[in-house]
């Protein structure tokens, strides 16, 4: 080699010139290579361009909203009255119908820690959790395992009977069990049968916080009675 | 100088051992100090805080038979039929609302969780784990009602006048 | 267009921004590097990562809601005491006496609102994409405390109006901390400097939503930025290459240009 040979970049569009990695991936092991180097575009101006007409876009909708809607403001906080019902903020409301099933250690402290404790960890459980979809290999023995866990997770929910949570956790297992009954007929059952384990937990999660929430804001009244929004109102 | 060497390699490395032991546990007590500190500081020694001792008027205030409100210390005095006093807590056990007295139904519910009490105090229905405390009543010798927040007392603890 | 040109050709504008104007794709690096408010960004993004439905945009707007709650925020401060008779004189202040109180009051409050929501779509979207794999599972870590401090954030804010909604939501909050075993009490009391919700509570909340919770929330947020790019978010830096002429501060940068590498190659051949 030329020792005055200039030091040079390898810059190469052409996929034959750069050098391409092949690696055989036994199904069951991570993939940790790249199928293709992505196209890339400059960040000036494609990027700074769309954040910039994002926030400009936000700005124009929260203003919008701010102007028509007005936050609430309630009398002035009076320590010897509790307003019948006092509802917490929206996104808390949640763990306030869980307080009405559950003792306040359970539902108040318990819960939120688990919840938060189970999203840090999402990361580390599994790097490989994907690559299997539900229903493959052992159905059968899949199937028994999966019924007995969500029997036993749901035991406490109707012991303190929290219907909100069971009725979710049956949906949620009807349908992974439905590409079971009707096997692979249609798009739709191959797509929920490819899903793995992680997102129906995720799902589960969604769909409870969800419902909670939605119980809280439209469906509790006064002594947090049910009631149905559309003939007593939103308290 | 072999033997000085290793002579000096072994003091040296007592001694470094010893002034890390030292730095790390002067920097260990610092910060124990501190957060002691801040601790101590972020805990009032006084407190604005209504009293937990007061008078609530004189016997015959309250009829026979009667439920009575009263807002600012949060308590329920209540004359049975047969002439005796207590007061009840109207906080509620569960999260701390104030519980409301229903004449009609003739129990104590909680606005916020459907907690419900009877005119005891005790759990009848609703997430609160425990029933309303009752406050510690008494007579002062001028003939007022006194009640003590400070003191609980039990269920069948009441004033006879 | 042309006093638009002279200026920005100018000493002065030239003292401001070395850059000069964007006109080839190394000035448009150049945007990028030599800006201390754009040198999170990379100078090249993956195309695929700005299409809609990858990101949704949706890390980006829970930022421009943190933006727009920083300033209406310090707006608010400006009228607002926390302390027991004058909080909730204030609120009645802002509302109906202070020019544009009003909107800027709104303006806060929704955005908090729609804050929590966004950045909790934003977990849901990076944890259906697997965005959180390895080398980016701490960065996972880092979003969920984001999306604790911002429901602390919207938490502390909820008591500062004094209204009986802010009461009575942060009375039974407060009982909620009185549950846990131990360091309930403890915990409840130091929160609220006091056993009742009062001045001493309203003081704290304060001072935890303006001052400690937003530094905490900022310096979370500065490491997820960066971590974005040191997990991935760029490739390398031999992958910045300018085109045409050298340049004396792109020296840094090899000083090769392209079209000397092709030729170079070309002659190979």
């Amino acid at each position: 080699m030329d020792n005055n040979k200039k030091i040079s970049i390898e810059v190469s569009d052409d996929l034959r010139d750069t050098p391409i990695r092949v690696a055989y991936v036994k199904s069951h092991s991570s993939i940790a290579v790249e199928r293709q180097r992505d196209e890339e575009v400059m960040t000036f101006p494609h990027l700074i361009i769309r954040e910039a007409l994002l926030f400009q876009l936000l700005l124009i909708v929260m203003v919008i909203w701010s102007l028509f809607i007005d936050a609430p403001l309630e009398g002035i906080a009076n320590p010897e009255f509790s307003p019948n019902p006092s509802k917490a903020p929206w996104y808390f409301l949640g763990l306030q119908e869980l307080l009405h099933f559950f003792p306040p250690i359970v539902a108040g402290v318990l819960l939120p820690a688990l919840v938060i404790i189970a999203l840090i960890v999402i990361p580390y459980f599994s790097i490989n959790w994907d690559r299997s979809s539900m229903w493959e290999g052992n159905i059968r023995k899949k199937f028994f395992r999966l019924s007995i866990c969500v029997v036993l997770f749901n035991i406490p929910f109707v012991i303190y009977k929290a219907a909100p949570l069971y009725v979710c956790s049956i949906i949620i297992y009807s349908f992974m069990i439905l590409p079971l009954v009707f096997r692979g007929k249609n798009g739709f059952m191959r797509r929920i049968s490819r899903l793995g384990l992680a997102d129906w937990i995720m799902s589960w999660f969604l769909l409870v916080t969800t419902v909670l929430i939605l119980i809280g804001v439209f469906f509790r009244g006064p002594e947090w009675r049910w009631i149905w929004p559309w003939i007593d109102g939103i308290y | 100088m072999e033997n000085r060497n290793a002579q000096k390699d072994d003091s040296v490395y007592g001694r470094r051992q010893f002034f890390v032991a030292m730095g790390s546990g002067a920097l260990a007590l610092a910060t124990t100090g501190g957060l002691v500190l801040t601790g101590n500081f972020l805990r009032p020694n006084v407190l604005f805080e209504p009293p937990a001792k007061f008078l609530v008027g004189k016997p015959n205030q309250y009829p026979l038979d009667s439920v009575v409100y009263l807002a600012k210390p949060k308590i329920l005095v209540i004359r049975e039929k047969e002439g005796y006093f207590y007061a009840l807590s109207t906080v509620c056990t569960h999260l701390g609302c104030i519980v409301n007295w229903k004449a009609q139904e003739e129990i104590i519910a909680c606005p916020c969780h459907g907690s419900r009490f009877n005119k005891l105090g005790e759990v009848t229905g609703g997430p609160a784990p425990k029933p309303l405390p009752h406050f510690a009543m008494n007579l002062t010798v001028d003939g007022y009602l006194e009640v003590d927040k400070n003191v609980l007392v039990d269920l069948s603890d009441v004033l006879k006048i | 267009m042309k006093y638009y040109d002279k200026i920005m050709k100018g000493r002065i504008a030239r003292s401001i921004f070395r850059t000069g104007l964007p006109t080839s794709n190394y000035r448009k690096s150049l945007v990028i590097l030599n800006n201390l408010f754009l040198h999170i960004h990379p100078v090249k993004v993956k195309k695929s990562t700005l299409k809609f439905t990858s990101t949704f945009y949706l890390g980006a707007l829970s930022f421009g809601l943190f933006i727009i709650l920083v300033v209406t925020g310090i707006y608010l401060m400006f009228y607002y005491h926390p302390s027991v008779p004058l909080a909730y004189r204030d609120m009645k202040d802002l509302e109906f006496a202070v020019s544009n109180g009003k909107l800027l009051r709104n303006l806060h409050r929704w955005s908090a609102h729609a804050m929590v929501l966004i950045v909790f779509l934003h977990m849901l979207r990076v944890f259906f994409h697997r965005a959180f794999r390895p080398p980016k599972e701490f960065n996972w870590v880092i979003g969920v405390f984001l999306f604790v401090s911002t429901l602390l954030l919207s938490y502390t804010g909820y008591l500062l109006p004094w209204d009986q909604l802010a009461y009575w939501a942060v009375s039974v909050g407060t009982n909620m901390m009185k549950a846990t075993p131990i360091i309930g009490d403890d915990i409840r009391f130091l929160l609220l400097g006091g056993n009742v919700i009062g001045e001493n509570a309203l003081l704290r909340f304060y001072v935890l939503h303006c001052v400690i919770l937003p530094l905490v929330i900022t310096m979370l947020i500065g490491v997820h930025f960066w971590r974005i790019r040191k997990d991935g978010g760029l490739s390398s830096g031999s992958k910045q290459v300018a085109d045409g002429k050298r340049d004396m501060i792109l020296g840094k940068n090899l000083g090769v240009s392209t079209e000397e590498v092709l030729n170079d190659r070309d002659a190979e051949k």
